[in-house]
């Protein structure tokens, strides 16, 4: 660019000191030069001299920047082409070589015919402030860091309830563009929420927490914490309102499993209550016959007790079986054989209470691989459960009847429980499988069908029900074969 | 038990357990009154119809609800709704407590709460104590 330049009128014939002014700008501190369409130094004021040195005639670019050739962007240049005051920010190095940042200021010096002759260059130095302005840079980084880092979902709310900032938990949580309404990306609704920890905050200034399930991008729904809070401009005005959710959804599966184990507690409690009480009844019947010498009380009374120790055992066996995961023994086990024995347990009992029991048996079912006596418990549990169904039913124009059958479909076993006893309604269905649900009231222990579940699955198997209130229900275990089946 | 009394008075105990139902009935028979079981709904209307009994003690979880339908029998008869009622409650929260149960039965409006309660485990002394209250203190018909 200084090539193409005309070379203006002999500088040294011009009082610069006329130009400028005074010996003020000796005084002002801030540096002050002025170089001519060459870029040489025509004049520097005293403190750029004392910081600098003396380098009159010297190239401007050379004495500020070390540079050989004019600066590529020039703010000297730039005056000397249109007249016009310039303005740019620079760094330049002084005669210890440490930089300074500094703003620059050009201005044209007219002859007085009007034409520019020199152009006077003001440097103020901010090298302060820009230590300051990084200061401030690097502690905006580290907050919006801390924003981003902060395992909460932290947004900013306009009155619109757009959300105009958040941290990236929160973006990854909601892939979510700057700009949408809080109650669309949160709760998925089409208009505001009915209470809102947000607007509340607008309303009053205060803070506000509330607990809200929201849903994130992937369809889940989380528990979230709210606290709301105003950030506010400097003269005290709402400006936006802050928005910190922190996720309890973890916190909330670990409260509501607490809550089942102490209903599962209860439950053990309930039924070892029962167990007791009649353990009790013995013990009371047994004393009366041992104050009256009466055998018969002592007969019934210790019937009681030993009754009662037996279901006592049989319930904390069960338990134990449902706390203990493990892997059954891989015997042959003939399930026309384990049915069979399990028919006899309940002849007795089914003949009594008036049941049909039958039998629809293929022996050329081959064994299953697994441990015969679990098979056993699951088989006898179906049973059991198939026979106070019937006995429940207060239809008394049907014929109660039991139906075992076992069967085979393609790889697998099939032992089949039908029973036209009361049949179950949806919500029994949905608990069935529940540990201490039982709809036996004392009778149960709330322990049979989770144990036939877990034999099920032990056994690679699974067990489902077909059930119509009124009419029945059908169990159905399917068990592998096995390889060599 | 003295000889110039009147007939011991009747209790039926109404519960699914036969050893509760036995407990019961030998504890009220050893203190001086009768006793009947049934270990069901309807078993239990037909004792009361047959025995017409002065009171009867009744566990509420027995399978079926027969035990609230029972009990709604009775309390829509004008004949047998006088007959005090005392619930057997097993059924009970967390923590053992049967004052929850008690609570919900209380403030039933579909039926009129019972007379009493007993809790499981059973304490003969105060099974005997709120029978006697309730019966007028003595075993015996006057």
């Amino acid at each position: 660019m200084a090539e193409s330049r005309q070379p203006g009128p002999d500088a040294a014939t011009l009082d610069l000191r006329a130009l400028t002014g005074s010996r003020l700008l000796d005084d002002v501190p801030c540096y002050i030069s002025i170089q001519d369409r060459q870029f040489r130094i025509l004049e520097m004021n005293r403190k750029l001299l004392e910081d600098f040195g003396d380098h009159h005639s010297e190239h401007c670019y050379r004495v500020y920047k070390g540079g050989r050739e004019p600066c590529v962007e020039c703010p000297v240049a730039r005056t000397f082409d249109d007249g016009q005051e310039h303005t740019s920010g620079e760094t330049i190095f002084d005669r210890r070589g440490l930089p300074h940042a500094v703003i620059v200021k050009t201005s044209p010096l007219r002859d007085p015919s009007g034409e520019i002759v020199a152009v006077m260059e003001l440097f103020a130095d901010i090298t302060v402030q820009k230590e300051l302005e990084h200061r401030l840079h690097d502690s905006l980084a580290r907050f919006r860091n801390l924003f981003d880092v902060v395992p909460c979902f932290v947004s900013v709310h306009d009155r619109d309830f757009r959300v105009v900032e958040a941290n990236d938990r929160f973006k990854e949580s909601f892939r979510h563009r700057l700009g949408g309404y809080c109650y669309e990306i949160y709760k998925q609704r089409h208009e505001v929420c009915p209470t809102c920890p947000v607007a509340d905050t607008y309303a009053d200034g205060r803070s506000h927490a509330a607990e809200e399930i929201v849903i994130d991008s992937a369809g889940r729904q989380l528990h979230v914490m709210v606290y709301t809070a105003p950030v506010r401009d400097s003269q005290g005005r709402i400006t936006d309102v802050i928005h910190v959710g922190a996720d309890i959804t973890e916190m909330r599966a670990l409260q509501e499993e607490l809550a089942s184990l102490g209903r599962l507690v209860g439950g053990i409690a309930h039924s070892i209550k029962n167990v007791l009480e009649g353990l009790r009844g013995g013990v009371y019947v047994v004393n009366l016959g041992l104050r009256d010498n009466s055998q018969a009380d002592i007969r019934t009374g210790w019937e009681m007790v030993q009754r009662n120790v037996e279901r006592l055992s049989a319930m904390i066996m069960d338990m134990l079986y449902c706390a203990k995961p493990r892997a059954p023994r891989q015997v042959p086990v003939s399930l026309p054989e384990v049915t069979r024995a399990a028919l006899q347990l309940y002849a007795t009992r089914a003949k009594d209470l008036g049941v049909t029991l039958e039998a629809d048996i293929d022996d050329s079912v081959p064994s299953v691989p697994g441990e015969p006596r679990d098979i056993h418990s699951l088989i006898s549990n179906l049973l059991g459960n198939a026979v106070d169904a019937c006995c429940a039913d207060e239809d008394k124009r049907k014929k109660p009847r039991v139906l075992v059958r076992i069967g085979r479909e393609d790889q697998q076993a099939v032992i089949q429980v039908t029973d036209n006893g009361t049949g179950m309604d949806e919500e029994t269905r949905g608990k069935l499988f529940n540990m201490f649900f039982s709809t036996k009231g004392a009778a149960g222990t709330g322990l049979g069908l989770v144990v036939a579940r877990k034999v099920a699955a032990e056994h690679g198997g699974a067990i489902s029900v077909e059930s119509t209130p009124g009419e029945g229900s059908t169990f159905t275990v399917k068990l592998p074969l096995g390889g060599s089946a | 038990m003295s000889v110039e009394s009147g007939p011991a008075r009747k209790i039926l105990v109404v519960d699914d357990e036969p050893d509760v139902c036995t407990y019961l009935s030998r504890l009220f028979q050893e203190n001086g009154y009768q006793s009947a079981c049934a270990a069901d709904g309807q078993q239990a209307m037909e004792a009361v119809e047959r025995e017409r009994p002065d009171l009867i003690t009744l566990d509420l979880s027995m399978p079926n609800k027969s035990g609230v339908r029972f009990y709604r029998e009775i309390k829509a008869r004008a004949d047998l709704k006088t007959i005090p009622v005392v619930f057997v409650t097993g059924v009970t929260g967390p923590g053992g407590s049967s004052a929850d149960t008690e609570r919900f039965y209380r403030t039933r409006s579909q039926v009129p709460p019972p007379d009493g309660f007993i809790a499981k485990p059973i304490d003969p002394e105060e099974v005997l104590g709120l029978v006697a209250k309730l019966l007028g203190g003595s075993a015996e018909r006057r």
